[in-house]
Formats: C-alpha cells, sequence, structure tokens
C-alpha cells in the first residue's frame, strides 16, 4: 500500500533512533576511540595507530595473541562436541519414544540459567578438595581421577569448555531435532523400500539434509566464541587464571577497559581497539549470517 | 519416521538417560546442599540434608540482597520488553505492509543489528550513558536492553506481518481506518503469537544478562539480580551453604516459569536464534 513519508516516519523513527543511537553510533565510536589513549577522564590524546602496533606487535601483543588462540580453541573444541552430540541425541530422539517431551524440557533447562550463574555454580562444584566432582568421583571408586579442573592450567580452559557444554548443549539439540523432523517422511519411506537401513537413512539422508542447520549454527557459534566472558569471569576472575591459561579477548578487553588488579595496561583507547579487533574478526560471519537469513527470508 | 528395533530404543533410553541426569544432577545437589549446615555440607555432601536448614536461604536472601535485585531486574526486564515490542512492531508494519523509498535498505540496517554483539559497544555506550547522566540508573539499562533487542524482534515481528493478507489491510482501509488504526486493530490482534515470541526473549536476554550490568551500574541498590548475586559470591565464599541458597534463589524464578510455559519458551528461544 501506498503511504505518505510522514506516517512512515512516526512509526518507523523511535525504534531507528534507538538502534542507531545505541547500536550502531556505539560501534563506529569505538574505532574512532581506538585511535586515543585515553583513561576515561582527564585528556584524551590522539595517537594514531600506537594501540594497533602494541596489540600486534608491542608488549601487550603477547597478551592478546594468547588469548586468541584460547577464542579459537574455545570455536573448535564447542563446535565438535555441541555440534556432534547435538546430532547425536538428537537422531535418538527423533525416533518417536515415550517420554521425549519431558526429556526435552530437561535438556533445554540449563539454557534458562544465567551464564555467570552457571559458572558460579560449577565453580563449587569443581573445587579440588571439597568440590563435587572430585567427591564422587573417589565415591565411585574413580579417585585417581581427580584433578585441580580449574587449577591446573593445561585443563582449566578445556573445563570450562565441558561447562559452556553443559549449559548450552539442550538448544543445539533441539534446533536440530527441529530440522530433522522438517524432513519429509516419504523421503525415509522411500529409502527403507530401497532396502537402506537406519545408519545409511542417518549419514546418506538425515545428515545432508540438515547441513544448512549446521552451517546457521557454525556462524553463531563462531560469533558466540570470540565474544566469551561471563563464564571466564565467573569460574576464573578476570585475571583468567591460572597464570592467564583461560584469559580471551573478552577478559583482555574488560581488563584493559576498565581495569581489573594488576593489569599492566588500563586506557579506554588501547580497550576499544581491542574491541574493533574482535569485530574485524566477528563481522564477516556477521554479513554471511545476515546474508543467508535475508536470502532465506525472501523465498 | 525412521523404525527402529526394540534393542536400538533400549539404547536410546539408556543415552538420554544418562544426559538427563547428568543435567538434572547439578540441579539437585544445588538444592540439596542449600538446606545443609556448612560442617554437613562437606563431610556428607550426596546424602540428604539431615535437619531442613531453611535458614539458609533467610540468611542468603537478606544479605545478598536478592529482594531489591529481583525488582530492578522485574522492572528493567517489563520496560524493555514493553518498548521493545511496541517499537519493534511498529517498524515491522510499516516495512512489511507499506511501499515507500529506501524501505528495503532500511530493513536491511536494521538487521545489521541481528548478528553484531552489542557488548563490543560497550566503552562508547557507557560513555554516551555518563553524558546523559544514565550510568548507575535502571533507565540507562533499560535504554541499552531495549535498543539491542530492537533488531532481532523488528525482524521476527516483520516475518509474521508479512504473513498477514494485504487484503485485510486494503479492507480496513476503505472502512475508513487511519494507519494507526489497522495497526491496533488488525495487525496487532494477528500477530499475538509472534509478539509473545518476542517478549519471551527479550525477557530471558535481559533477565540473564550479567555484562552490562557489570559495567554500567556500581551502585548496590541498582544491581540487576546476577549482578547482585555475583557481588554476594565475592563476600561469602567461604559461606557455601549460603552461597548455594543464593543460586537456587537466583535462578528459582525464571526456572519455575520455564517449567510452567516450557513450549512456549522452547519455540520462542530456538526460532530466536535460528530464523
Amino acid at each position: 500500500m501506498k503511504i505518505k513519508p510522514r506516517y512512515v516516519l512516526m512509526f518507523v523513527l523511535p525504534a531507528m533512533f534507538l538502534y542507531t543511537l545505541f547500536v550502531i553510533y556505539p560501534l563506529f565510536d569505538s574505532l574512532r576511540l581506538s585511535f586515543y589513549s585515553w583513561r576515561g577522564v582527564g585528556e584524551k590524546i590522539f595517537v594514531g595507530l600506537r594501540n594497533y602496533k602494541d596489540m600486534f606487535s608491542g608488549g601487550f601483543s603477547k597478551e592478546v595473541f594468547n588469548a586468541l588462540s584460547h577464542n579459537v580453541y574455545f570455536f573448535i573444541l564447542v563446535s565438535a562436541f555441541e555440534l556432534g552430540l547435538g546430532f547425536l541425541i538428537a537422531l535418538l530422539l527423533a525416533s518417536k519414544i515415550k517420554g521425549a517431551k519431558i526429556f526435552r524440557t530437561v535438556v533445554y533447562l540449563p539454557n534458562m540459567i544465567p551464564l555467570v550463574m552457571v559458572g558460579f555454580m560449577w565453580s563449587l562444584f569443581l573445587h579440588p578438595q571439597i568440590g563435587l566432582v572430585n567427591q564422587f568421583l573417589k565415591a565411585i571408586g574413580l579417585g585417581s581421577l581427580a584433578r585441580p579442573w580449574l587449577g591446573d592450567p593445561n585443563l582449566a580452559l578445556t573445563t570450562i569448555i565441558m561447562v559452556n557444554v553443559w549449559r548450552n548443549l539442550g538448544f543445539y539439540v533441539l534446533v536440530i531435532l527441529a530440522s530433522i523432523l522438517n524432513i519429509s517422511p516419504d523421503l525415509i519411506e522411500a529409502a527403507y523400500i530401497d532396502g537402506a537401513n537406519n545408519w545409511k537413512i542417518s549419514w546418506k539422508i538425515i545428515f545432508p539434509l540438515t547441513i544448512p542447520t549446521f552451517r546457521t549454527l557454525l556462524i553463531l557459534l563462531f560469533i558466540g566464541s570470540f565474544n566469551v566472558f561471563d563464564m571466564i569471569y565467573a569460574l576464573e576472575g578476570v585475571q583468567a587464571g591460572p597464570f592467564r591459561s583461560t584469559d580471551v579477548l573478552g577478559t583482555v578487553f574488560y581488563r584493559t577497559a576498565f581495569g581489573g588488579l594488576g593489569s599492566a595496561y588500563t586506557d579506554m583507547g588501547l580497550g576499544a581497539a581491542v574491541t574493533v579487533f574482535i569485530f574485524m574478526i566477528v563481522m564477516p560471519m556477521s554479513i554471511l549470517y545476515v546474508y543467508l537469513v535475508e536470502r532465506r527470508d525472501r523465498r | 519416521m525412521m523404525r527402529f528395533s526394540k534393542y536400538y530404543k533400549l539404547l536410546a533410553y539408556f543415552v538420554l538417560s544418562i544426559y538427563a541426569f547428568i543435567i538434572a544432577g547439578p540441579f539437585f545437589m544445588m538444592i540439596m546442599n542449600s538446606f545443609k549446615s556448612m560442617r554437613e555440607l562437606f563431610l556428607k555432601p550426596f546424602s540428604l540434608p539431615s535437619k531442613f536448614m531453611y535458614q539458609n536461604y533467610v540468611q542468603a536472601w537478606q544479605k545478598a540482597s536478592i529482594a531489591r535485585g529481583y525488582i530492578n531486574s522485574a522492572m528493567i526486564a517489563a520496560a524493555s520488553v514493553v518498548t521493545v515490542v511496541v517499537l519493534a512492531s511498529m517498524f515491522a508494519y510499516m516495512i512489511s505492509k507499506y511501499e515507500f523509498k529506501g524501505r528495503r535498505y532500511l530493513f536491511l540496517y536494521s538487521m545489521l543489528g541481528l548478528a553484531l554483539p552489542a557488548r563490543l559497544a560497550v566503552i562508547p555506550i557507557f560513555l554516551l550513558l555518563r553524558t546523559l547522566n544514565l550510568t548507575n540508573s535502571l533507565i540507562g539499562l533499560i535504554i541499552v536492553y531495549s535498543s539491542v533487542n530492537i533488531p532481532f524482534s523488528a525482524f521476527i515481528l516483520k516475518n509474521f506481518i508479512d504473513s498477514v493478507p494485504n487484503e485485510l489491510c486494503e479492507a480496513a482501509k476503505i472502512d475508513g481506518a487511519s494507519v494507526a488504526t489497522i495497526y491496533r486493530r488488525v495487525i496487532l490482534p494477528l500477530i499475538k503469537p509472534a509478539l509473545s515470541i518476542v517478549a519471551i526473549v527479550t525477557f530471558v536476554n535481559v533477565w540473564n544478562d550479567f555484562f552490562f550490568p557489570l559495567i554500567l551500574i556500581n551502585d548496590k541498590s541498582k544491581a540487576t539480580i546476577t549482578l547482585a548475586v555475583s557481588i554476594f559470591f565475592g563476600e561469602y565464599s567461604t559461606q557455601w551453604q549460603l552461597l548455594f541458597s543464593g543460586l537456587t534463589l537466583s535462578i528459582a524464578p525464571t526456572v519455575i516459569l520455564f517449567l510452567i510455559f516450557s513450549q512456549y519458551f522452547i519455540a520462542g528461544m530456538t526460532q530466536g536464534a535460528i530464523k
């Protein structure tokens, strides 16, 4: 329908005003700030590309690349577990078994809890001496497996990733399940008539047909993995201990911009540069996501 | 759908039970241990409490200012949900039902925010709110959450409004209905399911967020529930029985709501991500 521009403005402006002022403008303003050195109060000093030089080759770069490698590790492991296990469990659920509804509710439950609370909860369970995890292992005779899960630099990040999987897996199960249930039953019927077994049907029909879902989920996992913060904060604090072995770009950013006891670098400009760096990594994926969503939307 | 033998179904039950146990076990342990004395919690972590120490809850409630946190979070979430639902539906209505110059670009522009993590813009947001004198205030958080949740909501709502037949709007127009009347009397009643999806997703996003309060709030009386409990965890880190009861209290509202309305929640949250 045709409409007068002033009506359009009346309906569109309030939403676009807020969105522009508090989402789009701040993203660009981060870029501008990243060329300054500034403690948040007092004088802003223009330093050109110095923040970026520090980040990529200066003393700060060690910290940044250490954190970046953890983000990458996080992405790879979380994707493997959440998509892999998610697919297997969704397959099990796709067979119409009794109690599936209750089961769905249970597995989705952890998603309702704030990440930071999940972190706190598991920080108690994973305590080396009195935590329930180690006590449970001892109680069932597997005491030799007891570990300082969060205190061992070689183990801490993987442990955090597993807690993350515990919290989020249900979501992936349900999304993949929805996409499996979308497959036309005729297709599977036809395969049975041709003599295919369940294994073949799973890998030759169901899996290929759910690839678009995996693609979208992978993009979301990528964006999420480079924005991890809450759980590291809850389980290991802003210092991302032990010895920065769980440091990610999110914690580097928080220490740099807003301080965090003993951080050598506290500077809002440098902090903004860190967010611009994360933004540069994430943005191609965001554009791809919007493209995929918009294409599907137009069909 | 797929046909399975008895053995396969047995195996499925077995695997799913283990998984359900891994999920439900920690919840159970958290609640059980929240009723024990500190001594009992450490000595017999897996047994039922010998005496129900409900006092733990009273103490946690008082010390963690959980009541304050509930009220703050509820006010912020309610205001954000209303703002998002109203503004995003108005926007989506225009984009979906009317032809005007630049419509497609405006839509693409709004979708930019769909996958861009707003937390990356937190420094300028902090500075902007500081200039407006809105740091350390609930209004500041409401504005931020409303803005951040608009793109996704507008997108979902546009999809639903697209499926409302144009003829319906045109008929209303011929009957003399204005642009605003069509929006209120025709569109809104027809997209109620979508409005509730958007409301649920926004509510959960706001209620569960920790990052923005951590940065934008430093006055304890303005803390949201997540921030209140995290302050509590720092202050009482050795009194586990209190920590467990504080945790239980902090997550109880969403978990209870979820158990009652799980079908709607699941539909809302899964659609939210994948659309």
